[in-house]
């Protein structure tokens, strides 16, 4: 792999607005606004160092064209298009919207099946103390509680306090 | 080696675990000078070191926070990392990674099962060559690092099972004798609990001392708990099943939730803090809101009198005549280059303590005089190994109690842990578990990545009847993850399974050379571990499955329990198939008795051949009872280091 210098402000936003359509999360749980955990240029630079600079590039024109249809379509009609929700054989690009939909759920590389010498791990402690999965318990990453003694015996805040985006068209 | 000189300390302890360290601090408080050698690296200034190895760790095993990991990436042979052979490390341990592996992976040498079971013997019933399941940590602080910090009392019955039930066998204590050692081991440990909470369980016998207070209030039940408690009102389940081997016991017995006392804070307590409910207590609670070994042993430093050698491993005890004279053990570093170097020290003192774990005060006793082991008049050093095998089963419930929140549990059902069914069938407690499917199927990651990547290894991505795994993406996944993980749990059984003189603990060694063949990066021969179960273990576990299975039935929750993962840890049992983990509780190896002739250590723990030695903890237990060990261990502790005391002076 060559050593690419560091992606731009641009280029890390379009990385974040897709990895919101991909995960069903508000863009402010994704990036927000003051960022200085800043996941999304984590995972931007992983993906690319293993999977290539080229292959990231055509994803993200893939989701520079959907998202700039008129009329304009929902992030789940995106997401649904870019993950191939439908096809028996996703393709190459569609496996690594897969592995970056891991990435921000369970803080790891999954290496997509394309990916035949990759290596599964976790990316960083941050990226696992972020990981969203939890939210979707409406919980914490084990062993990072942010709640406080007795929060057990209630009931959790709403699914939209932990950063899901439920009103996209998404529900089922 | 003894050289007539006066010792150089008056006890010598090995393993700052639980019961090392307890000891350690009451011979510290009493003025006595104690040495402790741990095989294992210091106790490190910050656990965020051992926090970072846990974020870090791709399978999150109760390990994984400690040192000399798995590697951290996977690879498509081994998805949870490669592990190191034991064969070059210092203080290899049993690892779940290391489990059902060739010895260049698992410390311990023992079978492996190929998943296909072996069939009963025909005389005994009993089923051999099953693999022991249960791990433990040889660094300082020991095991109990990942305690889950559950701090149940024992039955009145459970230590006098030989006699009220004709099973097993008694132990040499008494049951008024216990409940105040427990009390000043629930003082130390910190145990939030009220009495008012357990009064219920006098249905099975348990009882305090008039007036008696935990030291602090109870931590409250998760929303899992309350939806268990009011699911199952009204239940109740017969003592045996049909067909129970020996006899029947048609008693209906009530199906209660009561909540668990816990080594685990609700108010300030020694200076730590309130749990946060990180969901964590194993492997590790981030905060220290759980007690653990290494409290103790900052207590018994600050008593001045109590000394600590790390990275040094006991491989020989000196008896002369009816004395120990002294302890051998390697001191290891690693060079600049990595390699590992070993110094081989002596040390003396006028009492030594065995304090190093089952399975490895097991291993040090049988080693030494040249291997012919000491000790041991009775033959029983290493055997009647026992564990609490667990049964797990798992389910989904119609409404969200939203799990994966809390302590990893906070209640349990007590109420099945006698009777008199337990002439026929082991006993078990239920452990109610807070962690969603994490431990039964490794969610959140397994159900996420099934529908992800459109796979079903977790059975909730079937696509309905006749239909494909789906795979989802956007809100829509979001909202089918938030679904399901919301209505997960599950529910651990732990029986008070039998102990048989061939579940034991020998060296692998060859028996005509004495040459080992298998050994530590010391070249010390490492444990041997056979293990099996008897029809009286195994109808418990038929009887918990059908308990579950009962339990979700009335609760309207849909049971997903997988009976067999086709691998190490499985048995049939009459035609059913069943899985089972280790729980940790080790425990058998040394037992205490009256009977020098059958048992290795006195009521004390004090050796029956070996007046100035005492080998403690749960290898003490003559039988592994229905409440998990570490209080119980910790309150013989409290014993041990009064006769100690006592023979000092």
């Amino acid at each position: 792999m060559t050593t690419n210098a560091p992606p731009s402000e641009a280029t890390v936003q379009a990385f974040a607005d897709m990895s919101a359509a991909l995960t069903g999360f508000q863009s402010s749980f994704i990036r927000p606004f003051l960022d200085p955990v800043n996941l999304s240029g984590t995972f931007y630079e992983f993906a690319v160092a293993q999977v290539g600079q080229s292959m990231m590039d055509a994803l993200m024109s893939a989701f520079a064209t959907l998202s700039s249809q008129s009329p304009p379509i929902s992030p789940q009609q995106i997401a649904d298009s870019l993950l191939e929700v439908t096809s028996a054989t996703p393709s190459n690009q569609a496996q690594l919207c897969q592995a970056i939909v891991s990435m921000w759920y369970l803080g790891s590389w999954y290496p997509p099946p394309f990916q035949t010498d990759g290596l599964q791990q976790v990316i960083s402690s941050q990226a696992y103390t972020k990981s969203l999965v939890w939210n979707l318990a409406q919980a914490h990453p084990m062993g990072f509680s942010p709640f406080t003694f007795g929060y057990w015996s209630q009931a959790p805040a709403s699914l939209e306090t932990f950063g899901v985006n439920t009103g996209n068209g998404g529900g089922q | 080696m003894s050289n007539g000189a006066s010792p150089q300390y008056d006890v010598v302890i090995v393993g700052a675990g639980v019961s090392g360290n307890l000891i350690a601090k009451q011979l510290g408080v009493a003025g006595k000078k104690v040495l402790i050698l741990e095989a294992g690296l210091a106790v490190p200034d910050s656990r965020e070191e051992y926090m970072n190895n846990f974020y870090l760790a791709l399978a999150k095993t109760p390990e994984s926070p400690y040192p000399a990991l798995a590697g951290r990436k996977g690879s498509q042979a081994n998805p949870a990392g490669e592990l190191p052979d034991p064969a070059t490390l210092p203080t290899p341990r049993a690892t779940v990674l290391g489990l059902g592996q060739a010895p260049n992976k698992s410390y311990l040498v023992q079978a492996q099962p190929t998943g296909q079971n072996a069939p009963p013997d025909p005389k005994t019933g009993e089923i051999r060559g099953l693999q022991f399941s249960s791990t433990y940590e040889r660094n300082g602080g020991g095991t109990s690092w990942h305690w889950l910090g559950t701090s149940l009392r024992e039955l009145e019955n459970d230590i006098q099972l030989y006699t009220k039930y004709g099973h097993g066998v008694d132990w040499p204590l008494t049951y008024t004798e216990l409940q105040s050692l427990w009390a000043l081991a629930e003082k130390e440990i910190g145990v939030a609990a009220s009495v008012v909470q357990q009064e219920p369980l006098d249905v099975v016998g348990l009882e305090y001392p008039p007036g008696y207070q935990y030291p602090m209030g109870p931590i409250p039940t998760s929303i899992v708990d309350q939806t268990v408690s009011g699911g199952v009102s009204g239940l109740q389940v017969p003592g045996t099943l049909p067909d129970t081997p020996g006899g029947s016991d048609p008693t209906m017995y009530d199906v209660f939730v009561t909540p668990t006392p816990a080594g685990r804070n609700s108010e300030p307590y020694d200076d730590r803090r309130v749990c946060a409910g990180n969901t964590n207590c194993i492997p590790i609670c981030p905060i220290q809101a759980k007690w653990d070994p290494t409290v103790t042993l900052g207590k018994a430093l600050d008593t001045g009198n109590v000394t600590v050698s790390y990275q040094s491993v006991a491989y020989n005890v000196d008896v002369r005549g009816q004395s120990v004279t002294g302890i051998d053990y390697y001191v290891w570093s690693r060079d600049d280059q990595g390699n590992l170097q070993k110094v081989s020290k002596s040390v003396t003192a006028k009492i030594y303590v065995l304090a190093c774990h089952a399975i490895e005060n097991a291993k040090l006793l049988l080693l030494s005089n040249n291997q012919k082991g000491i000790a041991n008049t009775s033959d029983q050093v290493g055997r009647n190994l026992m564990d609490h095998p667990l049964y797990l089963s798992w389910a989904l419930t119609d409404q969200p109690i939203w799990g994966y929140r809390g302590p990893l549990a906070t209640a349990g059902i007590e109420s099945l842990r006698d009777g008199e069914f337990r002439k026929y069938r082991a006993s078990f407690r239920m452990e109610i578990g807070n962690e969603g499917w994490n431990f039964a199927v490794g969610d959140p990651y397994t159900t996420a990545r099934d529908f992800i990547t459109g796979t079903n290894d977790s059975n909730l991505n079937d696509g309905g009847p006749n239909g494909k795994p789906v795979r989802l993406g956007g809100t829509a996944l979001a909202l089918k993850l938030n679904n399901l993980l919301t209505r997960q749990f599950r529910i651990a059984c732990m029986f008070d399974q039998s102990p048989l003189a061939d579940n034991r603990v020998t060296l692998d060694v060859d028996p005509n050379t004495g040459k080992p063949n298998h050994t530590d990066g010391l070249g010390i021969p490492r444990p041997k571990v056979e293990y099996g179960m008897d029809p009286y273990t195994m109808e418990g576990f038929r009887m918990a499955a059908f308990v579950c299975s009962a339990i979700y039935k009335q609760m309207g929750a849909t049971e997903f329990t997988r009976t067999s993962v086709g691998a190490t840890g499985d048995f049939t049992y009459r035609g059913q198939n069943y899985h089972y983990y280790g729980a940790g509780h080790v425990v058998g190896t040394h037992r205490m008795g009256n009977d020098p002739y059958t048992s290795v250590v006195d009521a004390s723990q004090r050796s029956h051949d070996l007046p100035n030695m005492w080998v403690v903890g749960s290898g003490s237990f003559p039988t592994v009872c229905t409440a998990n060990p570490t209080l119980t261990l910790m309150a013989l502790a409290f014993k041990s280091a009064d006769s100690i005391i006592a023979a000092l002076k």
